[in-house]
């Protein structure tokens, strides 16, 4: 009996190292980044992240914006979740790092402003899938931008552009130099999950 | 087989299953003993299907619903609704609601460098809907719960509200898309990753 009882200890032993191993390989995997460029320095869609972490969704109506907003409309801001946690732990979030703003457009509008009335009240529907902005951190390939480079796939429906040039500071980079390089380039005061809100 | 054998491949799966990773599995709803639901824990980190908004300044100050309302449901039941196009047993739907930032115009919305619209203020609230077919059976198999419609800390657990504070509504408007409001959330709508 002993000769069993060291075999099944030996086959628990391996078998718990074997698991310990793809949990290592699963834990190296996430440590990549999303930020894959062509040879040419474009950065090429990020897929799934409609699976990452939301962190918010502001709103900006074409009706509330003279016709023309110049996010149209609704913003859903992506983060994978490894990189949020080292953000909430060190304030600042970590290198290979990708934002991704899926826009939406308003659900057929009935009133001025933009809104609607549904059973649950007056407001803003999610309408058409509109467009992708993307930021990446990487303080080597976009020093000259406070570590973070600019990408727009489209502002417009479906199928999005599949690559995406840098774009020039004075369509991006500016507006969040000026207004949040204190909060790492990124308008946190419209995140909740960012702005360190007491959470449940 | 003798019995030995049976053991060691006994132990083999038992060891498996002990250290398997937990992170990304589906949990589904828990009950208290009474029936209460108890309040979901991760799901900030499930898949966002959308964010309607209701503003209080486009509802009399006092919408229904205040303001935005993003909702969240766990990876695997949204794979499974946009294979089948309804939702499996035992999924669960958060909605968590957040109030607008205020201090500009009377609608509510404000003025920001991206433009004047909407922008998530504090947290203000948690609804639950579970589909469970026989536990829920007389309210199109969906439960309805609300932790409460103020800041965090929510409530820890919720019970069933009355068919007449939730389930009416979504059996009178949406009965014929498993109870979900699937023409708010375009991921719904559209077959992408």
């Amino acid at each position: 009996m002993k000769k069993y009882v060291a075999m099944l200890i030996g086959v628990a032993v391996i078998a718990g190292y074997a698991a310990s191993n793809h949990a290592k390989s699963v834990a190296a995997q996430t440590t990549h980044s999303s930020a894959q460029y062509t040879a040419d320095g474009k950065l090429i869609l990020p897929k799934g992240f409609r699976k990452w972490v939301f962190v918010g969704a502001p709103l900006t109506p074409n009706a509330l914006n003279g016709g023309e907003a110049n996010f149209p409309e609704f913003h859903h801001v992506y983060v994978e979740e490894q990189n949020l946690d080292v953000y909430l732990k060190t304030g600042s979030f970590p290198e290979g790092t990708v934002f991704i703003k899926e826009l939406t457009r308003v659900l057929n509008p009935t009133f001025p402003d933009g809104s609607r009335t549904e059973p649950s009240g007056r407001g803003y529907f999610n309408g058409e899938l509109n467009g992708i902005d993307a930021t990446v951190k990487d303080s080597k390939r976009f020093a000259k931008t406070n570590g973070w480079g600019f990408f727009t796939f489209g502002h417009h429906p479906m199928p999005y552009a599949q690559t995406a040039s840098e774009s020039p500071i004075s369509e991006c980079a500016w507006c969040h130099i000026a207004n949040v390089s204190k909060t790492d380039m990124t308008w946190v005061q419209f995140y909740p999950i960012l702005r360190g809100d007491k959470l449940n | 087989m003798s019995f030995k054998f049976k053991l060691i491949i006994g132990a083999l799966l038992l060891t498996a299953v002990v250290a398997s990773p937990q992170s990304d599995e589906k949990k589904g709803p828990v009950f208290t003993k009474d029936g209460q639901l108890v309040l979901p824990t991760g799901y900030r980190s499930w898949v966002f299907i959308g964010g309607p908004i209701t503003p209080n300044g486009l509802n009399d100050g006092h919408a229904p619903f205040p303001e935005f309302h993003s909702v969240y449901i766990e990876k695997e039941n949204f794979r499974y609704y946009q294979k089948n196009g309804k939702f499996p047993e035992g999924t669960v739907m958060v909605k968590e609601l957040a109030l607008v930032q205020g201090g500009g115009h009377s609608d509510g919305s404000i003025d920001s460098a991206s433009g004047r619209g909407y922008f998530p203020g504090s947290l203000s609230g948690i609804d639950v809907m579970v589909k469970d077919s026989k536990r829920f059976a007389g309210t199109n198999d969906w439960g309805f719960f609300t932790f409460g419609h103020h800041a965090p800390p929510y409530e820890a657990v919720a019970n069933e509200s009355s068919s007449k504070e939730c389930a009416s509504c979504h059996i009178a408007f949406v009965a014929k898309t498993d109870m979900v409001w699937v023409q708010y959330y375009p991921l719904l709508k559209t077959k992408i990753d």
